[in-house]
């Protein structure tokens, strides 16, 4: 193949990005990887291991681990806090590039007295990772050896890596996400606990004692016009919660739940397992009141009898979809390609799910529609094939 | 620099062609991905046709039928792709790069040479009706069954009513549902009176599902969320179907013309033999894949050999056509252009050693190591990962890891405990692809952690002798981890468990020697996980300051 001399450009540097990226650089393609943020590893690399007295396969480290692969690789040039301003051509494309406006880090004022004075800020000023160290001055700013500046780039392909948005709590407002401490998205959950290494609650920093998940918030939502299954917050709540189990035995957690869906392979022994150790709650519990001592008050239906009842928890979790990419609709029109029903990229061709309707540009990962951290590494591996089967014929 | 480099490589010679097997669509397009990129491509099918053909359940609601007929056409027309049906491959033997497969048809027995391997099996379909009680019959069909009879005749359910059980056999998958939601969409079409779908979880989670539910439900189909099994009462005009409702407090009941029961979707009946013949790991449910995520996404236990759609997990079509080219790229990756430099050192037998007991061979995790004809074990240097599992069980020691050689670590333990001055002295064994990234991430994020503590990293736990371990203790250790990856998290499957193992006779044997054993502990952890390195070494820390100094300080 004489993808020798062939460039390509990946935006965004999430698990697909930096896994296409990989890729493609492998196969010999030189790549321009751009990231809007600061750091690279996307949503992925701010998770927690989930592993009880065994790995839970929820792909955490994977993230980790590509992007090492990824900083080690002398092809790929990086470009962060960065994004496609405009693009002219029809492969090659001529990309420019600008600041997105995101800021590196203040690594040493954030961690320089020692990590515990203030874990949250030093994670995020580290990129939440050793690997993302790299690109950053101790005194601040990015260390030009390993960040590129924006500039026009050319690129014979293009692969659209843009990632997701996780659902913001606020379209629905009777769970009182900002004004109640105690409760939390998943996402929130997967940053305390990568952060401090336990599952604490923000009024007071205590392990709670009795703790709900609440699956399906904006997704699968008639209401919100959502008609979409995310795919990954069942295995993520319930993974966290078996996590959380397995460190602090007394912890009670409910799950309320419309229908669960699977993880992997190993679903059946695993669900088998969560069902000894959580409740299962079928129904969607709606509004939450704040007890004096910052526990949430909730009332749900029971299933036995639609009776309705209520119960008080320490900390409430709203297990938040993956919804279509914040930049989606101005990135389609940059890039002259269509978003889907859902708000997606579209991916015309069933048979290669990676293909957009323009010649020379892809997708890869969840900028395509909902997947979990495995399915968007098949994902950007699709990519990168097809990138590569179009350089060959161009 | 690069005189270094040739003298630590050499450049051998890779068999560029390649094996599928399996005919089936995910066969195909890898048989046609991995040819495109220029490399010869045997493909066997245990059954006579190729393509859609060859799968054993009609693909309902794909709209490109067409195209995967036109796919298996072009596959028959490409020069560098040998196609044998009812051909199986009866054995293998090699490595990467240099694997011998035997493959026998209706009248030979054919020998190949290939460098890699893709197994692209397609799935295995299952009526459950035992689990539900029920026989088959004239009311009561499978999901295979219903789906024929709309095929041949889009109205051969008109006015009547059709009622679907799922979830309650079988946690099942999204395509156990999209077949269904695809059967309900046809039913309506045909003007079938009423459909109702009786089912546990909805499976949703895969693209355009919930959509084509909600669509169902807009056209009229009636579905049940239960907890349990409905009753199903069957006799020659249909069955009746009925649950009790706790809300509405009433038993509910539906009688149907046609009940259509729900079918399992797993691996093919080949897969166990294919599994012994590859040696390769097999996973949960019998697919062809360890669920670890280092074999993300078409990787086995064996270097050189994929495996694609059914054969590592259920899924719609255009996944298993993703898995294709995933493979298609690993292949290339190993086959690269028929050469391959690789380091001379990564795993070397001193034959001089060597008595010839095969425990190497056996506890390899990734099938590198052969048998020469003159009864020599020999390792791979493209199949090795470099794990170093075979060194530390190699009862002659006989076995060496670049970079990683006994005297390598074993000379670093005194060094790095040198400067160890009035601290808890405690040497941390590390794991390079978890726990060594966690105390990075741990130091570089400056996290309170021991002064005394001295970190030396293997390249899995599995590397790690029971002779480290004394040595540390000899050196002037107070402590000693052994830290691994969690259990179903090692790269080399096996290596945490060799090292719980070994760490488990230490503390016997300096138990014997007169020192708690509590000063050795075996932990294991994930590389993005800092706070857990941290939590770890400051306990360990605590505990030996309570224990006081080693009485080998
Ligand atoms: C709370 C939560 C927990 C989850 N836990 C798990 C889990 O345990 N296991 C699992 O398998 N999956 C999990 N998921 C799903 C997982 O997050 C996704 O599958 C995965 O992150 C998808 O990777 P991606 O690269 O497609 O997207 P992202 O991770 O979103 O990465 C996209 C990247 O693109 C960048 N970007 C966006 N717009 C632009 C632009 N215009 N220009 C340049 N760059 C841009 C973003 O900054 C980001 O870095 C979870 C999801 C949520 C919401
Ligand atoms: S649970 Fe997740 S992060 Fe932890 S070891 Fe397993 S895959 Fe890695
Ligand atoms: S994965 Fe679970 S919680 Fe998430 S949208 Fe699907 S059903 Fe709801
Ligand atoms: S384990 Fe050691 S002694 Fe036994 S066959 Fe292998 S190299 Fe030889
Ligand atoms: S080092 Fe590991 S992979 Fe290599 S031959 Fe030994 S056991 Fe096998």
């Amino acid at each position: 193949m004489n993808s020798q001399t062939k460039k390509v450009m990946v935006i965004g540097g999430g698990i697909a990005g930096l896994t296409a990226a990989w890729e493609l650089a492998r196969a010999g393609v030189e790549v321009a990887l751009v990231e809007k943020a600061a750091f690279l590893g996307g949503h992925g690399i701010q998770y927690a291991c989930k592993a009880t007295d065994e790995c839970q396969q929820c792909g955490a480290c994977g993230v980790e681990k590509m992007l090492a692969n990824v900083i080690d690789e002398p092809r790929i040039r990086v470009y962060l806090a960065a994004e496609a301003a405009e693009v002219t051509g029809d492969g090659p494309f001529t990309v420019t590039l600008r600041a997105s406006g995101s800021q590196p880090g203040a690594v040493d004022a954030a961690c320089g007295q020692g990590y515990d004075k203030d874990p949250g800020a030093c994670a995020a000023a580290r990129g939440y990772s050793v690997h993302n160290a790299v690109f950053y001055k101790a005194d601040g700013g990015f260390d030009p050896d390993r960040v590129a500046a924006p500039e026009t780039v050319t690129a014979d392909a293009v692969v659209v890596a843009t990632g997701f948005t996780p659902f913001n709590p606020d379209e629905k407002p009777t769970y009182r996400y900002r004004e109640l401490a105690n409760v939390v998205t998943g996402l929130d959950l997967e940053r305390t606990k990568r952060i401090y290494g336990e599952v604490r609650r923000p009024s007071d920093g205590a392990v709670p004692r009795k703790m709900a998940f609440i699956q399906c918030v904006g997704s699968r939502d008639e209401r919100l016009g959502h008609l979409w299954c995310s795919q990954a917050c069942c295995p993520y709540a319930l993974r966290s919660a078996l996590a959380a189990r397995h460190k602090h035995p007394d912890l009670d957690i409910t799950v309320f739940y419309m229908d669960i869906q699977n993880t992997t392979n190993s679903f059946d022994a695993f669900y088998e397992k969560c069902r000894q150790s959580l409740r299962f709650v079928r129904t969607i519990p709606v509004d939450m009141y704040e007890t004096e001592d910052g526990g949430i008050r909730t009332r749900f239906m029971a299933e036995e009898d639609g009776l309705p009842v209520e119960e008080i928890f320490d900390l409430v979790v709203l297990s938040v979809g993956i919804m279509p990419g914040a930049d989606n609709p101005v990135l389609a029109g940059t890039l002259g390609i269509e978003l889907g029903t859902e708000g997606f990229f579209a991916r015309p061709d069933l048979l290669n799910t990676s293909a957009t309707a323009r010649g020379g540009l892809f997708v890869a990962g969840t900028a395509g529609g909902p997947m979990t951290i495995s399915g968007a590494m098949a994902s950007a591996g699709q990519s990168a094939a097809a990138v590569l089967h179009y350089l060959g014929r161009a | 620099m690069t005189a270094k480099l040739e003298t630590a490589m050499e450049q051998i010679e890779i068999a560029t062609g390649v094996l599928v097997v399996g005919g089936g669509m995910t066969g195909v397009a890898t048989a046609l991905e991995v040819a495109q990129q220029g490399y010869p491509v045997t493909l066997i099918e245990a059954g006579d046709q190729v393509g859609p053909a060859a799968e054993s359940r009609p693909r309902t609601g794909l709209p490109d039928v067409q195209r995967l007929n036109d796919m298996a056409a072009r596959l028959a027309k490409t020069d560098s792709v040998e196609v044998l049906t009812a051909a199986r491959l009866d054995a293998a033997a090699g490595v990467a790069g240099d694997f011998k497969v035997w493959l026998s048809t209706a009248e030979d027995v054919l020998e190949r040479r290939v460098g890699a391997i893709v197994v692209a099996a397609e799935f295995d379909t299952t009526p459950l009706f035992d689990a539900y009680g029920l026989a088959p019959g004239e009311s009561v069909i499978g999901q295979s069954e219903v789906e024929r009879r709309l095929a041949e005749d889009p109205r051969a359910f008109a006015d009547k009513t059709v009622a679907f059980v799922a979830g309650f056999a079988q946690n099942g998958n999204p395509l156990v549902m999209q077949r269904i939601f695809h059967s309900v969409k046809a039913l309506q079409a045909g003007g079938a009176a009423g459909v109702y779908v009786y089912v546990g979880d909805l499976k949703v989670a895969d693209d355009g599902l919930e959509r084509q539910y909600r669509l169902g439900r807009d056209g009229g189909a009636i579905y049940f969320k239960l907890r349990q099994a409905p009753a199903i009462a069957v006799s020659e005009a249909g069955a009746v179907i009925g649950f009790h409702d706790p809300v509405v407090r009433q038993q509910i009941e539906v009688a149907a013309d046609c009940l259509v029961v729900e079918e399992a979707l797993g691996v093919g009946p080949e897969c166990a033999d294919l599994a012994a013949i590859l040696r390769i790991d097999i996973g949960p449910q019998g697919f062809l894949q360890s669920d670890n995520i280092y074999r993300f996404p078409v990787a086995t236990n064996r270097e050189g050999i994929f495996v694609a759609g059914a054969s590592r997990e259920v899924r719609s079509l255009p996944w298993a056509l993703a898995d294709a080219r995933n493979a298609a790229l690993r292949v290339a990756e190993v086959l690269g252009d028929g050469t391959r430099l690789v380091p001379r050192d990564k795993a070397v037998v001193d034959i001089g050693k060597c008595t010839f007991c095969l425990t190497c061979y056996r506890c390899c995790p990734h099938g590198a190591i052969y048998w020469q004809a003159e009864n020599k074990p020999v390792i791979s240097p493209v199949a090795c990962q470099g794990c170093g599992i075979c060194a530390s069980e190699c009862p002659m020691d006989a076995i060496q890891i670049g970079g990683f050689s006994d005297e390598q670590i074993r000379s670093q333990i005194g060094a790095k405990l040198a400067d160890v001055n009035g601290d808890p002295a405690i040497v941390a064994f590390c794991c390079q692809n978890s726990a060594l990234v966690a105390g990075e991430m741990a130091a570089a994020f400056r996290m309170n952690l021991p002064a005394g503590l001295r970190t030396i990293q293997v390249p899995c736990a599995g590397k790690i002798d029971l002779q480290y371990i004394l040595d540390a203790f000899v050196s002037g250790a107070d402590g000693v981890l052994v830290m691994a990856c969690h259990p179903g998290n090692c790269k080399s499957e096996r290596g945490n468990t060799y090292a719980g193992w070994r760490v488990e006779d230490a503390q016997r044997l300096i138990a014997g020697a007169g020192l708690e054993p509590e000063r050795l502990r075996f932990a294991t952890l994930a590389a993005n996980m800092g706070t857990d390195f941290q939590a770890i070494v400051i306990d360990m820390e605590q505990k030996i300051r309570d224990l006081g100094k080693s009485r080998l300080r």
